[in-house]
């Protein structure tokens, strides 16, 4: 199997973490703990998919989201994540549904060069045994090529059996008596291994990756496989991520993966399947975002009310005000650019960029073309670019607060949200929500980022936009 | 910038303005009703049958000229309802100016007015057009607290004394408050109050912010030469501008959040018709837009009472308190008179009115003889402006 690989990968942590889910802590935290990580209240499977996927670059295959937390049901989230994406119309975008799904979704990277994320946002109820063991995360993969990884050997194995499940519009799963489950599954991936390895010509490997819905399958798959133990660890830091885990796992270790050594990614859930891969000579220059390990260490420490609230499992009292507008079809159609790519127009006559994106700039008031006042409806016909068609993602650029508020009215689910306004390099001004900072943290002059996140859902309509959060030291200053 | 003085000169000859309260018990009509009856009520020899056109301006209260036609039952006659966001009120003067101004009516009657609290919220809550979402769900105080750390990082003002120029702003205007009935708030409050109320948005609280409130107020107008047929102290209109913001400020980089520009337009204009060349010293009052105490920090610049950056310390050496050099909203502004949106530039006006004629009792400033009325709707960077200059002398 010389083609089928992985070409590119990232994954991606949400910001904050949660080491104690004591409703009355009366003391310190218990060290060394497991700690699980959270998606903020801005997140979902679509923005973390969005984060996961910004830097990598469809082959020709389809774009997949495997989650089990997908924000609609019936409606596709992977064509959300599609038009942030801004591929072209001829990529396909599916929804992969179900723990088994993130397995899937990197199998059909490897054999169709699909573009795929799975990511989940896992919830428990509060003081649930297993609380701080599931967690939110995404990992990506782009297929196409081996840059990062060939695969040598894979293998699946499909049982039917009753471990975590949950009916439409509810929560949080239902699990089975994990001892039971943890037997079944543990076979299913011995046998999923071996015959992985077999396909792959291998005894053993350098690393031996082990994701399981199951911890108890997991601890005897990684024992039985001789792992040494880096998968666990990492599990302990982040909790089980649902259809991201298998991804997030394998994108830890490819962070550290020297070429040419081998890999045993096994995923035991519903079944188990396996993979062999041998890391690829451009390994170094495959990832796509930050490292596992650094998004780890930035990390900040996350209460456990404010969790219950974020995750609407505390109803707390908010403002006397009317919830945030649903956004209308036909506006989000037209204004798609700007709404998911964060696409400014830049005026072809002086160069200035205007958001949201306008016919006339906002900073002459003329347009490239001979008429004084935009582009005419004759000229668009024609194709004659205007001030309001040259388009400019202002997505990845840097941008600077000029003023800052703090919305002690929100009816997001925090005492306060940051407000800002911001100039980005090169042009182009944003009023938009801070994210991932104390909103007291950000000051006139801060270096900020876009991010992609879901503003607040009203009407059963999600409402995805761009927020800014603090630029990484690495980019801008 | 071609804004000229109309061909005919106007004058103001009777108004009217309701308390700005919780107006439990009074619907929007009935509040236009009692705004309409004090205004015709002041002049011995005018009746509504007499008033050629009317405007009624109203953010939310109504829809169409039958706002004011249905209460008024008034029959045959023109009515035209506008809206300019906080401007409102200002706007349903400047187009009945221009229609005796233009000699197709000889009386005309701008009136304003908002009925805020039959919604069981605090602040203002608009309905805009669907949209696509990728707006800020602002709320007014916080459009506005932009202001003050633009202001500060400008001019080097640091957090103290910043928030002592926004507690100055709202201990003066409500001290001028509790010398006026018609006040929403009549009552002086303290440094405590002001800055321990809750906060709202940045570093503005609950007592940063205008009154929220019902009300309503109305203006008879006819050309100057006309004036003294109705009444022996008239108010005329010397100056008059207004500007709609192309909102380059929230959609393009360079607006800087520590000046209204477009209140900086209208007042050249505005001054220019009035041939004032000094504001600082010419002006006697000004009713400005104090939305939030922010605001009327950076309208003393823009109106040209403060050099730039010296705003904050002017209102801290009481320059513009009640019997200070340029008194400022001596009726209380909106922040302690309140601010029912339609009807606030309509107030301003009133204000100005009272005190051109000598009536405003304990707040009168000695000698007035030139006001400023400044209205603005929308926020910092995206925003409506108007100015007017009044005088006692034609």
């Amino acid at each position: 199997m010389p083609d089928q690989g992985i070409e590119a990968y990232a994954a991606y942590l949400p910001a904050y973490v949660l080491t104690d889910n004591r409703l009355d802590a009366g003391g310190p935290p218990r060290t060394g703990g497991p700690s699980r990580g959270v998606a903020a209240y801005d997140e979902d499977v679509v923005t973390m998919a969005a984060e996961a996927l910004r830097h990598l670059t469809a082959a020709g295959g389809p774009l997949l989201l495997a989650t089990t937390t997908a924000p609609y049901e019936a409606k596709t989230a992977a064509g959300i994540v599609h038009e942030a994406l801004g591929l072209d119309p001829g990529v396909s975008a599916v929804d992969l549904r179900g723990h088994r799904s993130g397995a899937t979704a990197l199998d059909l990277v490897l054999r169709a060069g699909a573009l795929a994320a799975a990511a989940d946002v896992r919830t428990t109820r509060p003081g649930a045994p297993d609380e701080l063991g599931q967690g939110d995360a995404a990992a990506a993969f782009a297929g196409g090529g081996a840059r990062a990884a060939a695969l040598l050997g894979r293998a699946g194995h499909t049982t039917e059996i009753l471990e975590r499940w949950r009916l439409p519009g509810e929560r949080h799963d239902r699990v089975w008596d994990e001892r039971f489950t943890a037997e079944i599954l543990a076979a299913a991936g011995v046998d999923a291994a071996r015959r992985a390895l077999a396909e792959a010509s291998l005894d053993a490997v350098d690393h031996v990756v082990v994701s399981s819905s199951n911890p108890r399958a997991a601890a005897a798959l990684r024992k039985a496989l001789r792992g040494a133990g880096q998968d666990a660890a990492l599990e302990r830091a982040t909790g089980f991520t649902g259809a991201a885990h298998p991804g997030l796992l394998l994108a830890a270790t490819l962070d550290d993966a020297e070429p040419g050594q081998t890999i045993l990614l096994l995923s035991a859930t519903e079944g188990a399947d396996a993979f062999v891969f041998r890391v690829g000579d451009g390994i170094r220059e495959a990832r796509t975002g930050p490292p596992v390990r650094e998004q780890l260490a930035a990390r900040q420490q996350l209460g456990y009310g404010r969790y219950l609230r974020w995750r609407g499992l505390l109803d707390v009292q908010g403002p006397a005000r009317p919830a945030a507008p649903a956004p209308a079809a036909p506006p989000m159609h037209r204004r798609a650019g700007w709404k998911y790519r964060l696409e400014g127009s830049q005026c072809g006559a002086c160069g200035r960029v205007t958001t949201p994106p306008t016919r006339v700039c906002a900073a002459c008031g003329i347009n490239a073309s001979e008429s004084r006042i935009g582009a005419t409806a004759a000229q668009r016909d024609a194709g004659i670019a205007g001030a309001g068609e040259a388009k400019v993602s202002l997505r990845d650029r840097t941008a600077r607060v000029v003023s800052v508020t703090r919305d002690h009215l929100t009816t997001m689910p925090e005492p306060e949200v940051a407000v800002v306004i911001a100039d980005v390099d090169g042009g182009g001004r944003l009023s938009v929500y801070a994210t991932d900072v104390p909103p007291g943290d950000v000051t006139v002059g801060m270096a900020m980022t876009p991010v992609f996140r879901r503003l607040w859902t009203t009407d059963a309509i999600h409402n995805y936009f761009w927020k800014l959060r603090p630029a990484p030291l690495t980019e801008g200053q | 910038m071609g804004s000229r003085r109309t061909t005919h000169d106007v004058a103001i000859i009777a108004m009217g303005c309701t308390p700005f309260r919780d107006h439990w018990n009074s619907s929007a009509d009935d509040l236009l009703v009692d705004a309409v009856q004090e205004c015709v009520g002041s002049l011995e020899s005018v009746t509504l049958d007499d008033v050629d056109a009317f405007w009624v301006g109203t953010q939310g209260s109504g829809m169409s000229g039958q706002t004011l036609a249905r209460p008024l039952r008034l029959t045959g006659k023109p009515v035209t309802r506008v809206e300019n966001y906080c401007a409102t009120g200002s706007e349903a003067f400047r187009n009945a100016v221009f229609a005796v101004a233009s000699g197709a009516y000889d009386m005309v009657m701008a009136t304003g007015v908002e009925k805020l609290k039959d919604s069981s919220f605090s602040g203002l809550s608009a309905v805009y057009p669907p949209d696509d979402g990728t707006a800020v769900d602002w709320t007014a105080p916080a459009g506005f607290s932009l202001l003050a750390p633009a202001y500060q990082e400008a001019y080097g003002v640091d957090a103290r004394d910043m928030r002592s120029a926004l507690t100055k702003v709202a201990m003066k205007n409500h001290a001028n408050g509790a010398l006026n009935d018609r006040a929403q708030f009549r009552k002086a409050v303290t440094v405590e109050t002001v800055e321990n109320s809750p906060r709202i948005a940045g570093p503005l609280g609950v007592m940063d912010c205008s009154g929220v409130s019902d009300g309503a107020a109305a203006a008879i107008i006819v050309r100057a030469e006309d004036a003294h047929r109705y009444t022996s102290k008239p108010v005329y209109l010397k100056g008059m501008s207004f500007v709609a913001g192309s909102g380059a400020g929230l959609a393009s980089d360079g607006y800087d959040f520590t000046s209204f520009p477009e209140v900086v337009a209208a007042a050249r204009q505005a001054y220019e018709q009035a041939g004032v060349t000094d504001p600082a010293a010419q002006i006697s009052l000004a009713e400005v837009h104090d939305c939030f105490t922010p605001t009327e920090v950076v309208l003393m610049e823009d109106l040209g009472f403060s050099e730039r950056g010296k705003a904050w310390r002017d209102l801290l050496d009481g320059r513009y308190d009640l019997g200070g050099g340029l008194p400022v909203n001596t009726d209380g502004g909106l922040k302690s008179f309140g601010h029912p949106i339609g009807a606030t530039g309509l107030r301003m006006m009133f204000e100005c009115f009272t005190q051109l004629r000598g009536d405003a009792g304990a707040r009168q400033v000695p000698d007035a003889k030139l006001a400023v009325a400044q209205n603005l709707g929308g926020q910092p960077g995206s925003c409506v402006a108007f100015v007017a200059v009044l005088g006692s002398e034609r």
